[in-house]
């Protein structure tokens, strides 16, 4: 972690140090949001941390989506049918899409990832939340010393590789000269499917449905051995229209409607002017009604 | 237009918010500008889509007396789509996982879309 940590980001990560260990020595319960890149939100019970949210690292209902254990559809059947809840639990559990046991696991690391990927992140400030509370908790909060250090050395063992990356900087691609995927394993071969040159490791983890520490550690690995690369310049954007192109209008005030004046008068209503008239009247020509009677009694003696 | 600065403004607002895995800027018509986007989206459907959306829900705004639209978030169990019009003529789509803060999206898509706007009008308020 050392290697790629600069002043400013080891200010940030004693910043959230001291701040999560106050928390713990004031038996503290709520939130604790930490603000910066990606930042993330630690949920604290009595002291100890039982949920961390994080939009660098996959929460554990991104972790049953993307892993395909659930389908779109069934995730909002099970949402509806538990009042609304994030975190449908007993659904999950009642419907056979997990058990209980794996869901805690699911909660447990995706915990300790979203630690990870705050820590390995930049940290700019601290600020308690005490009405915060995690969709997902575990049963049993972990002391945030421990956390920490758990995060940190994790951190500190991807920095240590041939060619450290972090979670949310480097956009590998797939190498110029075509790969022999008999011998690559199932993350790496999956990886390798999904790299672009635009996604980072913490793309990949959520597209994959994976743990955004164990996809930054294969990608440092897959790096370091030439299974991918590593593009000097991002990918130009294609911009269609030409330069003297007009393209926008700033919005304009709407011009006001005409205003309406009501009439102080009614109308004056003129006897036939519609013409309706005319057109009921009678034919003068006596050919009208009465022949048509004279049609149906017969013919006149 | 500078099309070093707008196509600036797309990347540097994908760097900013973690989650935003592409970004386009489109006309009112539909028309494509720029595409940051990965290969397995249709820019040009995309803009279409953004374009048709957004109209209806600046329609809709107007219709139900909301006042002036703002934008339009479409959420799926994979992420979200947010669309933002810029000026009266053009719209900025952005895509985002699940991960994406929707939130923190908005707060730092206001000034890029200011500045954006105002990289699009430099040759038409030069009398164009």
């Amino acid at each position: 972690m050392s290697g790629i940590r600069d002043s400013r980001g080891r200010a940030g990560h004693d910043l959230l140090v001291r701040a999560l260990a106050t928390c713990g020595r004031e038996e503290f319960t709520g939130g604790l949001r930490v603000s910066g890149r990606p930042g993330g939100t630690f949920h604290l019970r009595r002291g100890l941390v039982v949920a961390v949210e994080s939009p660098g690292a996959p929460g554990p209902e991104a972790l049953l989506l993307r892993s395909g254990r659930i389908g779109g559809e069934q995730w909002a059947d099970l949402v509806r049918e538990s009042g609304g809840t994030r975190w449908p639990l007993d659904g999950l559990i009642a419907h056979g899409y997990a058990g209980a046991a794996q869901l805690r696991i699911v909660c447990v690391l995706a915990l300790h990832d979203a630690a990870f990927a705050v820590v390995a992140g930049d940290v700019d400030d601290c600020e308690l939340a005490p009405d915060e509370r995690p969709f997902a908790p575990v049963a049993l909060g972990e002391p945030s010393v421990r956390l920490l250090q758990d995060a940190a050395r994790k951190a500190a063992a991807i920095a240590a590789l041939p060619y450290p990356v972090r979670p949310d900087r480097e956009r590998p691609r797939p190498p110029a000269q075509v790969l022999d995927e008999a011998g690559l394993g199932l993350l790496q071969r999956e990886l390798l499917g999904q790299v672009d040159g635009r996604r980072t490791a913490r793309d990949l983890a959520f597209r994959t449905g994976r743990a955004v520490y164990t996809v930054t550690a294969e990608v440092a690995r897959m790096l370091a051995e030439g299974l991918l690369e590593c593009a000097d310049t991002p990918v130009p954007i294609a911009v269609r229209l030409p330069p003297d192109a007009p393209v926008v209008r700033r919005r304009e005030p709407e011009p006001a409607a005409p205003q309406f004046t009501a009439p102080t008068a009614l109308p004056r209503r003129n006897p036939g002017a519609s013409g309706i008239t005319e057109t009921l009247v009678p034919e003068k020509s006596g050919a009208g009604w009465k022949g048509f009677f004279r049609m149906r009694n017969g013919t006149p003696k | 237009m500078d099309h070093k600065a707008l196509t600036l403004e797309m990347r540097t607002l994908r760097e900013q918010v973690t989650g935003i895995t592409d970004t386009a800027l489109t006309a009112a018509d539909g028309l494509l500008i720029a595409a940051d986007t990965a290969d397995t989206i249709d820019p040009e459907a995309l803009a279409a889509l953004a374009a048709a959306g957004l109209g209806l829900a600046r329609r809709t705004a107007a219709a139900t007396d909301r006042g002036t639209l703002r934008q339009t978030v479409t959420y799926g169990s994979h992420g979200c789509a947010a669309t933002y019009a810029v000026g009266d003529t053009a719209l900025m789509v952005v895509l985002g996982d699940e991960g994406m803060d929707v939130d923190r999206l908005h707060l730092a898509a206001r000034p890029t879309l200011d500045r954006i706007e105002s990289i699009l009008t430099e040759k038409a308020s030069e009398g164009v």
